[in-house]
């Protein structure tokens, strides 16, 4: 019984190979609760419906929407269907399931009549906007995640995907905007340092280009001091200093020295190469972030 | 007087020992128990905002907050300008309030006002709670157990322990090493709280499931504002914070940083 979950955890479900490795484990998982279903106790933990919450998740993903729905049952057995985060995985489980068109906006339908009559529903606030997005209608979805962030000012995952969405519309300069707010709540987390560092690397072609890089290389910087082993984290670096050396922006008004940003660079280079090297070694262990070891790698074969 | 250095003794029926010893302990802890689930059966989870504008009303005061700590770590000056003028501005205007009209007049009494009720409701129902049990065992104690000696401490005390041990028994001379039953009682009400965190879990088993589906909901989470505090002034107080606030920036520096730290020396 212990395999299953210690898996579990190991396994970060972000991309498709370990949610699949999830879902299959659907029925240890679901006939581990019907084996023990007669000392309720024993199953009845927050932990064990966190993993039912992760499984439904994975099942949607991988389409095993039988084992998706005996999640759902589960949960809204649990906690009631009226509960509001069980809404919002039933939205989601209605959305995956959805045939057409038609079906999809009905589900839009619904949230809106949720929403009319409980106003700070938050996972249904946010299934809406994913859906409109989904549903191609990506200013709508902006408006939407504006009013919902208006109203909860301190939800970095809300920020978060409002860069993303202001940055599927071509605007740069309101996603970095979006990106630093979800700083604010998330000082310390490396992962959204080193991707305001892509963002400012993305708009750098356009107008203050110097400026724009350099704050790239800090926030590189930043994610690199903050975690020592950040895939992302070099790879950025390595980018954003080269353009900055091949513009010629070095000692440019308030910039980094010509001499740093070689070593800087020099430096990313480096660790980038033992990362490749020891996370090919162990090519199991590192599968979910296996297309960006082969970026690495390329980019490493390209200088 | 007594005498000192000589052992005092006094005959004691063993019976009291089974009928007053035990009896007070086990009645002490099963109330525990009890008062412990009456508490999570009664205890409902903090009122959620109801409208988007409250919820923004609660959270904007974190979000300044938000600013003024992590701000360092994040923007640089131009960005940290930007957003501090729009938080100051915003405070200052009441932008964030609920309802903007109502600024400047006295809150709302508390006990008008059904929120705050239900807030003070809660903190009553959590007082009775110590309070009721405590009184009737108390009062059940003083009825049949009054006036007893039922313990000998195996070891000596100063005599500044007496209140504390021989509470209900009125002889001075009495050594202080003995103990009478309403003391047993005060001190199993004080001292029963491991016993209790060994039995119940450490007294937040129940209570998990709760916060972990209340976690999900961020608007739910926290409320910075107590019932009946106006939040205009609490904004206010932000604001003032905002302006006086130095700003400096991690970021400053940070390549000749990890160069320093982490890259190897040849480099």
């Amino acid at each position: 019984m212990a395999g299953p979950v210690a898996d579990t955890r190991e396994i970060s479900g972000s991309d498709l190979i370990s949610a699949l490795h999830l879902a299959q484990q659907a029925p240890a998982i679901l006939g581990q609760a019907s084996r023990s279903g007669d000392t309720p106790n024993s199953s009845d933990t927050a932990d064990y419906y966190a993993r039912l919450e992760q499984l439904l998740l994975a099942c949607l993903r991988t389409g095993d929407d039988q084992s998706a729905q005996t999640c759902l049952n589960r949960l809204s057995l649990r906690f009631g269907p009226s509960n509001e985060r069980i809404m919002g995985l039933r939205g989601l489980y209605e959305e995956a399931t959805a045939k057409d068109q038609p079906a999809l906006e009905k589900c839009l339908q619904e949230y809106d009549n949720t929403l009319s009559q409980s106003p700070v529903n938050v996972p249904i606030l946010k299934r809406r906007v994913a859906l409109l997005r989904s549903l191609n209608r990506p200013s709508d979805a902006i408006s939407g995640l504006i009013q919902l962030l208006d109203a909860i000012p301190t939800d970095a995952e809300a920020w978060c995907e409002l860069a993303d969405l202001y940055q599927s519309q071509g605007l740069g300069s309101q996603a970095i905007f979006s990106l630093e707010e979800a700083l604010l709540i998330a000082p310390n987390s490396w992962n959204i340092h080193s991707r305001l560092g892509e963002l400012l690397y993305i708009c750098a072609s356009e107008g203050d280009a110097s400026r724009l890089l350099g704050r790239s290389v800090q926030h590189f910087s930043r994610s690199i001091e903050l975690c020592d082993d950040y895939l992302r984290g070099f790879y950025g670096l390595t980018l954003a200093s080269t353009r900055m050396l091949d513009n010629d922006y070095a000692g440019v008004s308030g910039q980094l020295p010509k001499k740093t940003l070689e070593r800087l660079k020099a430096f990313a280079l480096l660790k980038l190469g033992e990362i490749v090297e020891s996370r090919s070694v162990d090519d199991q262990h590192w599968a979910s972030s296996r297309s960006e070891l082969i970026a690495a790698k390329e980019l490493l074969n390209r200088q | 007087m007594a005498i000192q250095g000589a052992e005092q003794t006094i005959l004691r029926d063993p019976a009291l020992f089974y009928w007053i010893l035990f009896p007070i302990s086990i009645v002490m802890i099963l109330t525990g128990i009890l008062r412990h689930y009456a508490t999570v059966l009664m205890n409902n989870a903090p009122k959620s905002a109801s409208t988007l504008a409250e919820s923004r009303e609660r959270l904007a005061l974190l979000r300044g907050v938000n600013l003024r700590n992590n701000a360092c770590s994040v923007l640089d000056r131009e960005s940290f300008e930007m957003r501090k003028n729009y938080m100051v501005t915003g405070f200052r205007n009441g932008a964030f309030l609920k309802d903007p009209n109502n600024r400047g007049q006295p809150p709302a009494n508390p006990m008008t006002d059904p929120a705050g009720m239900e807030a003070m409701m809660g903190m009553l129902k959590g007082n009775m709670m110590m309070m009721i049990p405590q009184t009737l065992i108390m009062s059940w104690i003083n009825a049949f157990f009054s006036g007893f000696v039922i313990l000998k401490l195996p070891f000596p005390l100063t005599i500044r322990f007496k209140s504390m041990l021989q509470s209900g028994v009125m002889t001075r001379d009495l050594d202080v090493q003995w103990v009478s039953s309403l003391s047993w009682y005060f001190l199993n009400l004080m001292g029963l709280q491991s016993v209790f965190g060994f039995i119940l879990g450490s007294d937040n088993a129940a209570n998990q499931m709760a916060q972990q589906m209340g976690m999900a909901n961020p608007a739910a989470m926290v409320n910075p504002l107590q019932p009946g505090q106006d939040p205009d002034k609490l904004y206010l107080n932000e604001a003032e914070n905002l302006e006086v606030m130095e700003h400096f920036c991690i970021l400053d520096g940070v390549e000749e940083r990890i160069l320093q730290n982490f890259a190897p020396a040849g480099i």
